[in-house]
Parts: structure tokens; C-alpha cells; sequence
């Protein structure tokens, strides 16, 4: 797998330590932080989930605060990356990894929006009544966006190119709980117009739960660039499959 | 002092884990010579110390001229005039009074083209201490090996000190020329194009070199190569037709410049 | 098959059939003077080291037969056979050369080394020195008979008939140095060679990249001591060229020590085992004159060509001698020292 070339015997970034011991140490960081701010928004992301679910309006206060530690984090990462630039001049892997981390911390301040949105409707919702109808789904979907993104994370940690497709390959598996929950909120609506305010609010925190998958996605794909170099934004899934299949000798 | 115990008190001093290698204060400084009566024009620089500063800009904007002030080596060019004033720490550079060779001692200097002494590796490392007037073997031994470790050659000569300096590979031979410069313990390392001869490879050695050693000396690098600025330096300063135009954090320089001259001469719009 | 985008070179093959032919002329007249160059040497050491050797062999049976003392060849060269006993034999000749040799470079090379570096390092490189500089390459091409006329009214006459009459008065009106002799000779050829040093140390000096200087002077090194550390060391190999040269040059000069102190016969050695080891103002013998005065004086006409080339034969071997040690000193400079830079 591509990946090989860049074992690291030694914990760096990738593979061998740079002349520059700093550089080294600069890519090291700037990946640290990059994997610590996606670590918070996933705690952002479940936190938002059980605001919404449980009617827990401390914790969709908290996920709210949390918000200004993502934004500040990702100005930080993308100071750093323009930094890295300009001083460094990184090639080869180094660029293709300043390029998606740059990259990735969007993702992850979208993923982290989408979480403030969920806590808000947890937060006006907590003040009426808990959430009715589509609990489970909503709570599948949340559970699926979540584990996404922890395993694209994960796949960038490792840059393990085949766990960063079956992110990509497992994206459509929410499908199903997503448009059940539509159909389940929209009965409630029908069956009882006053609800439709809040069905209306469950039916954007269901939205901004299933966009955590689609920037869980995005993710992976910046995991399979950064190995392999091969951009796999807007390839269709056999042609993914195949690259799974035929990864041992790529 | 004799010139041992003063090398063993500068090298004491250095152990001392607070020590930061004096700044250099550039005031007013104008330079005129026959060829070139507006070399330098009022340069005002404020070079903190323990730092690496660079000093960039294109070619024949002063900025070697610049450099060779901080060690009076300008005093070779026939007619030159100063004016204005360089102080490092208490010692007034400029002051026609101060004795130039103690003032070499505290202000090494690295050349574009590494240029060791034909004689050995030993030898070379020896010559400063040598002609500060250490002559013990066992004092000189430890001066080399010291200064040959600080500049990372230690272990690829150490065998072999007696050989002819010549047969090093330049990368090597600017290492060397680097421990020749620090065996006579100075407080400011100054670098005219250290690696502008050399492959990418032995490039990026020195600029390690260069990061490793900021922590007891103030460096001064005169390089035409930008990123090699950006790479290597705290603070950058960009000069032009004998004039200082931008002085500021590296940082800033290259993410942010203040001038649109600096913008333009380092994103390649310069003329 | 034919493209109009091709170029087409017609004459291309021709063209290279040319510079081959040139380069196969070329080659051809190259090698033929070289090889010219080598017989002639070739034939002209042959000459003298078959003819020479011959005489010697015939010489040994001679004296075999008639059961002289000298028997081997050796013997036979340094003390003279029945021909050369009038000379006193070759060995004082030898020595004198070596003397003479020697102690012009010791005195040529300090000289030669600080005019070179006055022109160098210290001049401002103007016109004087440009004239200088012209002057002393010229110098060069002065027929060395007048070196012996100036040395003779110069030295022998001018300073000689001084020191005499300061420090030797009681022994006037015979002259102790204001006659021919060691001191003048080597102090004539000196100047004689003296050009040939400087040039060269010149041009080893100008090879010295400036950085070397620059880098010294910015260790604090003065420029003295840059001179000598570094400067000097470094250019030591072109240096010794030039003495070699000069040695060359010195050993077979034979014109102006006629004038200035060699005599056919000499009977002492100007140099001794004991004290004061070296008489400076003693005349002496040279094997260059030897061989002249051979060629001139020897007895018989049968035998004469023989005794000139065995002499000849010596006087060759001692100046290859005296180049081989320089040569050697060289080699062991320029492994200490190996030229830097370019």
C-alpha cells in the first residue's frame, strides 16, 4: 500500500526526520492540532446530539461556547499553514499535507457550525418540550455522522489510505434513517400542525447531523490525496471499490 | 587576560544557560567609496542578539557592504568612508581606535565560497586560537573538537584531522570554515551567502546549523536567496540601492510586508 | 518521407569527414615534432653517456694494463686518469658546482621571495609597479656575460676593494674579497636568477585566492601574519619551482664565473670539515669550466671528445642531482599544501 512509503519508524509525520529537525517538529504540531481540534468537534458533535435528545439545555450551552475554541483553532491552523508556506517552502508530501489540512480545518469548522446549530435547536426545543417522533433516527443518524468523522480522523492519523474509502464507501448508509426521519417528522406535522415549529427545528438538526457525514467525507478524501496523491473528490463509487480492491499494489 | 583564559571565560560564559550573545546597534550608518559614493545610506537597524537576522535584497543593493561594516573587513576597499555608528554591546565598531583584529574575534565572519587554509582540518580549526596566541596542545585540542562538534563535522572528521582541508566536499568545507569561525569564540557570526555554492542538501545542513547555533551567537546572514531568509531567520531585512526599505519579523515579511517594494522584490514582481 | 518541418543537412557528413581529416593532420604534425623533440634529447644524452662511458672503459683498461693505482671508474672520475691528473680530477669541480649552487639559492631565495611579495601584497599596483615588474622580466633576457661584467666591477671591484680596505688593510695590496671569487660568483648568479624567482613565486602568490586572505584577516589575523600562515605556505610549491628553475639555470651558467672567480685549478676546496667551514672569498673550480677547459686544453685530439663527454656527463648528472632533491621537497610541500580554490 502507498502508504508504506511513509511508515514512520521514528513518529514523525511521515517517514524519515527532515535535515531541518524544526521542520519536522513544525508538521508534527500543525498535524496535532489539526487532529485535536477534529477530536473536539466530534465531542461537539455527540454533545449537540444528547443536548437534543435529552433536553439538556447546559450542555447545548456548552456545545455553543465550544464553538469559539473551533473557530479560534482552525484561524490557528491556517495561520500555521500559511506560515509553513511561506517559510518552508514543503514539497512533495509536505505540500500535499499543509494543503489538506488547510483544507480538513474547514470540514471541521463546518462540522463544529453544524453542531452549534443542532445545540440552538436543542436549546429553544429544551424550552418547550423534548423532542418527539424521530428520536432514534436522529440518533442513528448522529451516531453514523459521528463514528464517520472519528474514523476519517482516525484514517488521517494513520494515513491509512484503505480505512479513509470505506469512510467514503459507508457514507450511504444513513441514507435510510434519514429519510424515515423525514417521513416521520412530516406525519407529525400533518397529524398535528401546532408541532410544526418544533418538527420544523428536529427536521434542520436532522439536516445538519447528516451533513457531518458528507464533511466526514471530505475528510477521507483529503486522507487519500495526502498518500496517494490521486484526487477521488467527484469519483463514483465502483471506481472507489476498485481502488479498495486493487490497494496492495498501488 | 591571556587569550586562553579569555577563550575558557567566553566559553564559561556560553555554558551559563541565561547567556545571549550581544545585539548590534546600527545607527545613521552611511558608507561612500570611490566606485560607489551612495553604498549605504543612512542604515538604522536595531539587530537583537542571540537572533538570526537576514538581510536580503538584489544584487549590489549593499547588503555585503552592510555586512562587512559589523567587522570593519570594508577597511581593505581603497577610500572608504564611514559615518553614523555600529555598537556591539559596549564596543563602538566604527571608532577608528578600535583595534580590528580583537574586534574579528568578536565578530566571525563566513564566506560565500567556503575557503579552509590549504593545510589540515586540524590546522584550520586551530588558526584563530593560534593566532590569539594559544599555543598548548591540549588547549588546542579541546578548542577543535569543541568548535568541530558545534558545527556538526565532528563526527565525520574526527578520524582524520591530519588530512588536507581541500579534499573535504564543500558542503563539509563550509562546516568547517563555520568551526574555524566559532574556535575563536566570538559573540556575532557573520554569513555572506553561506551556501549559495553548495548543493540543496549541504544547503539545508548549514541552515540547520545555522538554527542550532542562534542559541549563543547573534547571526547575521547576507543571502540573495529569499526562502533561504524565510527559512532560516527571526528577522529579515530588506534592503535596496543602499537603503534599508523593511525591517520586521520574518514572519511578517514574508506572510505581510509593509512595503509594496518588500511585496514586490519577494514575490518576484521586483523591477 | 521527406518532411517539410525536417531540417535537412546535406553537408553535415562532409563537414564531419573535414574535421577529421583536420583533426588526423593535426594529430600527425603534433606527434612529429614531439617525437623530434625527444630524439634530439635522446641522441644527445646517448652522445654523451655512450662517449663518456666508453672513455671510461677504455681508461680502466688502460690503467689496468699499466697497473696504475686508479683502478675503478669511480676513482678514475673524481681524481682524474693519465689525462686529467694536470686538472686535478673532476671531484673539486663537483664540489665547487655544488657549493656555488647552493649557496646562490640560499641567497636568490629570500631576495626573490620579497620583491615578489613587495610586488604582490604591498604594492599599490600602479604603474611603478607595473614597471617594476617589466623591468625584472626583462632582466631575464640579459646575456649573462654582462651579469659577469657587473659582477666583476660591481662586486669584486667596487665592494671587494671596500671590505678590503676596512677590514683586510694589513694584508693589502693583496686582496683578500676584492678579488674573484665564492662570495661573488654566487651574489652574480644570484642576481643572474634572480627574475626567475620572483616570477615565479609571483605567479604562486597571484594564485592564492583572495578569500584565503580574507578568510585569515577575518579570524583578527594581521596581515603579516596572514602573509606568512597562510599566504606564503600556500604558494610555497610555485615558489620552490622557481628556485629550481634558478638552480637550473645557475649550475650550467659557466660565462660569468670566468670573470668572477672560477679558475681552471684550485688548490683547496672552499669548503672544509673544520672551522670557518666555508672560505667565502676563495676561488674555485666548476665543472662547467672544466668541461670548456677540457675541450680547449686537453692534450691529443684522439681521446679529447671522450674526457669532454665524461665530464659533461657529470655535470649533467649532478644538475639532475640537484633537481631531483628540489623536485622531491616539492612534492612533499604540495602534500601538506594543496593548492586551493582553482
Amino acid at each position: 500500500m502507498a502508504e508504506g512509503r511513509y511508515d514512520s519508524g521514528d513518529g514523525s509525520v511521515a517517514g524519515r526526520q527532515h535535515i531541518s529537525a524544526r521542520f519536522s517538529a513544525e508538521l508534527e504540531a500543525i498535524k496535532n492540532a489539526l487532529l485535536e481540534m477534529g477530536g473536539k468537534t466530534e465531542s461537539q458533535i455527540n454533545l449537540a446530539t444528547r443536548a437534543l435528545l435529552n433536553g439538556a439545555g447546559d450542555v447545548a450551552q456548552e456545545v455553543v461556547a465550544m464553538d469559539k475554541d473551533i473557530n479560534r483553532m482552525e484561524v490557528d491552523i491556517d495561520e500555521q499553514c500559511a506560515r509553513i508556506i511561506a517559510r518552508r517552502q514543503p514539497a512533495a508530501f509536505d505540500l500535499r499535507l499543509i494543503i489538506s489540512i488547510a483544507k480538513v480545518t474547514t470540514d471541521l469548522e463546518r462540522i463544529g457550525d453544524e453542531a452549534t446549530r443542532v445545540a440552538r435547536m436543542a436549546l429553544k426545543s429544551s424550552i418547550r418540550e423534548p423532542v418527539r417522533g424521530a428520536e432514534s433516527q436522529t440518533m442513528a443518524i448522529a451516531e453514523h455522522g459521528s463514528a464517520m468523522l472519528r474514523r476519517a480522523l482516525d484514517a488521517f492519523a494513520r494515513l491509512d489510505v484503505d480505512a479513509a474509502v470505506r469512510v467514503l464507501l459507508s457514507a450511504q448508509s444513513a441514507q435510510t434513517d434519514y429519510e424515515e426521519g423525514m417521513v416521520l417528522l412530516q406525519a407529525a406535522i400533518s397529524n398535528d400542525p401546532t408541532s410544526l415549529k418544533s418538527c420544523m427545528d428536529q427536521i434542520w438538526a436532522l439536516r445538519s447531523l447528516d451533513r457531518v457525514g458528507d464533511h466526514a467525507c471530505n475528510v477521507a478524501e483529503q486522507v487519500v490525496y495526502l498518500v496517494t496523491a490521486v484526487d477521488i473528490r467527484h469519483v463514483d463509487e465502483p471506481t472507489l471499490v476498485k481502488l479498495l480492491d486493487s490497494g496492495a499494489d498501488t | 587576560m591571556d587569550h586562553r583564559e579569555a577563550l575558557i571565560a567566553a566559553s564559561n560564559n556560553r555554558a551559563n544557560l541565561n547567556y545571549v550573545a550581544p545585539g548590534i546597534e546600527v545607527q545613521g550608518l552611511s558608507l561612500t567609496y570611490p566606485d560607489e559614493p551612495n553604498a549605504l545610506i543612512d542604515i538604522n537597524l536595531s539587530i537583537p542578539g542571540g537572533e538570526v537576522t537576514a538581510v536580503i535584497g538584489p544584487s549590489g543593493c549593499g547588503k555585503s557592504t552592510l555586512l562587512r561594516c559589523f567587522n570593519r573587513m570594508n577597511d581593505m576597499l581603497e577610500g572608504c568612508q564611514y559615518s553614523g555608528s555600529i555598537t556591539l554591546g559596549d564596543l563602538n565598531i566604527l571608532d577608528p581606535m578600535t583595534d580590528v583584529t580583537l574586534l574579528r574575534r568578536r565578530v566571525g565572519m563566513v564566506f560565500q565560497q567556503p575557503n579552509p587554509f590549504p593545510m589540515s582540518i586540524y590546522d584550520n580549526v586551530a588558526y584563530g586560537p593560534r593566532i590569539g596566541g594559544l599555543r598548548r596542545r591540549r588547549d588546542l585540542d579541546e578548542v577543535v573538537e569543541n568548535a568541530l562538534r558545534l558545527a556538526a563535522l565532528w563526527d565525520e572528521v574526527k578520524g582524520q584531522l591530519g588530512k588536507n582541508a581541500t579534499v573535504l566536499s564543500l558542503g563539509q568545507q563550509q562546516r568547517l570554515v563555520i568551526a574555524r569561525a566559532i574556535a575563536v569564540q566570538p559573540e556575532v557570526l557573520l554569513m555572506d551567502e553561506p551556501a549559495s555554492s553548495l548543493d540543496p542538501i549541504s544547503t539545508l545542513r548549514i541552515e540547520e546549523l545555522i538554527y542550532e547555533l542562534k542559541q549563543s551567537y547573534t547571526i547575521v546572514i547576507v543571502t540573495h536567496n529569499m526562502q533561504q531568509a524565510a527559512r532560516v531567520s527571526d528577522r529579515t531585512a530588506f534592503l535596496n540601492q543602499g537603503q534599508v526599505v523593511e525591517y520586521d519579523a520574518t514572519d511578517k515579511i514574508f506572510t505581510n510586508p509593509s512595503q509594496r517594494a518588500t511585496e514586490d522584490y519577494i514575490t518576484g514582481r521586483y523591477g | 518521407m521527406t518532411n517539410p518541418d525536417m531540417f535537412d543537412y546535406p553537408d553535415l557528413n562532409s563537414a564531419r569527414i573535414r574535421d577529421e581529416k583536420i583533426n588526423t593532420l593535426m594529430t600527425a604534425a603534433t606527434g612529429a615534432a614531439t617525437l623530434l623533440a625527444v630524439v634530439s634529447v635522446v641522441a644527445f644524452l646517448g652522445f654523451i653517456v655512450l662517449l663518456g662511458g666508453a672513455w671510461l672503459a677504455e681508461e680502466q683498461a688502460l690503467s689496468a694494463t699499466v697497473g696504475q693505482q686508479h683502478s675503478s671508474n669511480f676513482e678514475l672520475l673524481l681524481f682524474g686518469g693519465r689525462e686529467l691528473a694536470s686538472s686535478g680530477g673532476v671531484l673539486p669541480a663537483i664540489v665547487g658546482t655544488v657549493v656555488l649552487t647552493l649557496l646562490m639559492a640560499v641567497i636568490v631565495a629570500p631576495l626573490g621571495i620579497v620583491v615578489a611579495l613587495y610586488l604582490t601584497e604591498y604594492s599599490g599596483g600602479g604603474w611603478p609597479t607595473q614597471l617594476l615588474r617589466i623591468g625584472v622580466q626583462n632582466l631575464a633576457a640579459i646575456p649573462s656575460i654582462i651579469y659577469g661584467v657587473f659582477g666583476l666591477a660591481f662586486f669584486v671591484y667596487v665592494i671587494g676593494g671596500r671590505i678590503d680596505e676596512l677590514f683586510y688593510a694589513s694584508n693589502l695590496p693583496t686582496p683578500t674579497f676584492g678579488t674573484p671569487g665564492l662570495l661573488w660568483a654566487s651574489l652574480t648568479l644570484a642576481l643572474l636568477t634572480l627574475p626567475t624567482v620572483i616570477v615565479a613565486t609571483e605567479e604562486g602568490l597571484l594564485r592564492i585566492p583572495s578569500s584565503l586572505r580574507e578568510g585569515s584577516r577575518a579570524l583578527g589575523a594581521t596581515r603579516v601574519e596572514t602573509i606568512f600562515r597562510v599566504v606564503l605556505p600556500a604558494a610555497a610549491p610555485s615558489i620552490l619551482t622557481g628556485i629550481i628553475l634558478a638552480v637550473a639555470r645557475a649550475a650550467g651558467e659557466v660565462a660569468p664565473l670566468m670573470l668572477v672567480g672560477v679558475v681552471r685549478y684550485a688548490p683547496t676546496l672552499p669548503v672544509s670539515i673544520e672551522a670557518p667551514f666555508l672560505q667565502l672569498e676563495q676561488k674555485f673550480m666548476h665543472l662547467g669550466f672544466y668541461v670548456y677547459d677540457l675541450t680547449m686544453h686537453a692534450p691529443g685530439s684522439e681521446g679529447r671528445v671522450g674526457i669532454v663527454a665524461a665530464a659533461s656527463l657529470l655535470l649533467v648528472s649532478v644538475i639532475v642531482s640537484l633537481n631531483i632533491v628540489a623536485l622531491l621537497l616539492r612534492v612533499r610541500l604540495r602534500r601538506t599544501y594543496v593548492q586551493s580554490g582553482v
